[in-house]
């Protein structure tokens, strides 16, 4: 059985640290492959969408990804890259 | 009858048993105890879903599958399983439902980024846990908006008209609310389609029946299917409904515009029963 090369999509975080409020590439992606997250959460807290970090971009469905780079293109922060 | 009507149904559609609205999920906490607070997911991933797909890319199969089978177990064994509704069924819960309060949806946050105010909210909560909203700020984000009954079911064709799929919310019995959903978007169809977890998403109880005579062939219900079951047979030229796809949403019989698509009952079709 033939196993497809699914694309590897890497995300520098060092780059990519408020993804919920620029939120180009989980918009612009054809398949839907993003995921964020909140990953710090304070009781009772609306977490903060401009804090670097308080939020965190996921390939999660990269299974998904076609490899059409519209996610790299579209990064104001040069964070994203697509291994294919 | 499904399985969670079997659990929960006390001889009736679970969704439409009194038992199954409130109570449990908004148990006090015994004196002394901490509160559950959400968990916010490990960093770099870390969930089951995340391993599962990654074992997937690397040509891991057998771990794709045993990850995947291990999410959708959950699902049963937390009562965690959700149900599409049609309209019509979606105004019965409205009904029956108290309080209930627009909000936005959380699928659509994490899948698109997607924010929404009170002009479109597309999810709906029910439940006495609507009235302490503000103690999850990050789940509730943007607030909520109490609707009454006639409200609700306004804004439900709202999001009918739009061709969204009404999809009901279990938690372990206890209706936590309606969303209003598509492809991709939604996590919960996305589960089912994509990654096989037949569990997590339960078919309606009814499927969609074409008349032939009234069909026109216009291909509105094409559009309108989020599950990729009906597809214009241009060999009749009219529309074909593959019920073995179909989830029962009812969303093609809302927008035909010549009404040649009537919903009956799963279990009058023999071969439809157990299908869900």
């Amino acid at each position: 059985m033939v196993i497809p090369m699914y694309p590897k999509i890497e995300i520098d975080r060092s780059k990519c640290t408020v993804p919920f409020d620029c939120k180009r590439c989980l918009q612009i992606c054809p398949q839907a492959v993003f995921d964020v997250r909140p990953i710090k959460m304070t009781r009772l807290v609306e977490t903060d969408r401009k804090e670097p970090g308080a939020y965190q971009l996921f390939a999660l469905y990269r299974d998904k990804c076609t490899g059409c780079d519209q996610c790299v293109v579209v990064c104001p922060v040069d964070a994203l890259r697509v291994i294919c | 009858m499904c399985g969670v009507c079997e659990k929960r149904g006390d001889g009736m559609l679970w969704y439409l048993n009194p038992n199954n609205y409130g109570r449990s999920m908004y148990k006090m906490r015994p004196p002394g105890e901490k509160p559950v607070m959400e968990t916010p997911p490990a960093e770099g991933g870390g969930g089951l879903l995340d391993a599962a797909i990654e074992a997937k890319c690397e040509g891991d199969l057998e771990t794709f599958r045993t990850l995947t089978k291990q999410m959708d177990d959950g699902f049963v064994t937390s009562g965690h399983q959700c149900s599409i509704l049609p309209l019509e069924d979606c105004y019965q819960v409205a009904e029956l439902a108290s309080p209930m309060a627009a909000m936005h949806c959380i699928c659509r946050k994490r899948t698109r980024g997607r924010e929404e105010d009170e002009s479109n909210y597309s999810c709906l909560g029910i439940g006495t846990g609507m009235l302490k909203w503000e103690r999850w700020p990050e789940r509730y984000k943007g607030g909520v908006k109490f609707l009454s009954i006639q409200e609700t079911k306004d804004w439900l064709k709202y999001w009918d008209d739009k061709g969204m799929v009404h999809m009901i919310m279990n938690y372990g019995g206890q209706i936590g609310g309606i969303c209003n959903c598509d492809y991709p978007d939604c996590i919960m169809i996305r589960y089912r389609l994509d990654y096989g977890m037949d569990q997590c998403l339960i078919r309606s109880h009814y499927v969609p029946v074409v008349d032939y005579d009234l069909c026109t062939g216009c291909g509105t219900c094409v559009q309108r299917c989020q599950f990729g079951a009906i597809k214009f047979e241009i060999t009749i030229e009219k529309t074909n409904i593959d019920l073995y796809r179909c989830f029962g949403c009812g969303v093609c019989e809302t927008g035909c515009p010549t009404g040649a698509i009537t919903l009956v009952d799963r279990a009058s079709l023999p071969g439809m029963k157990n299908v869900w």
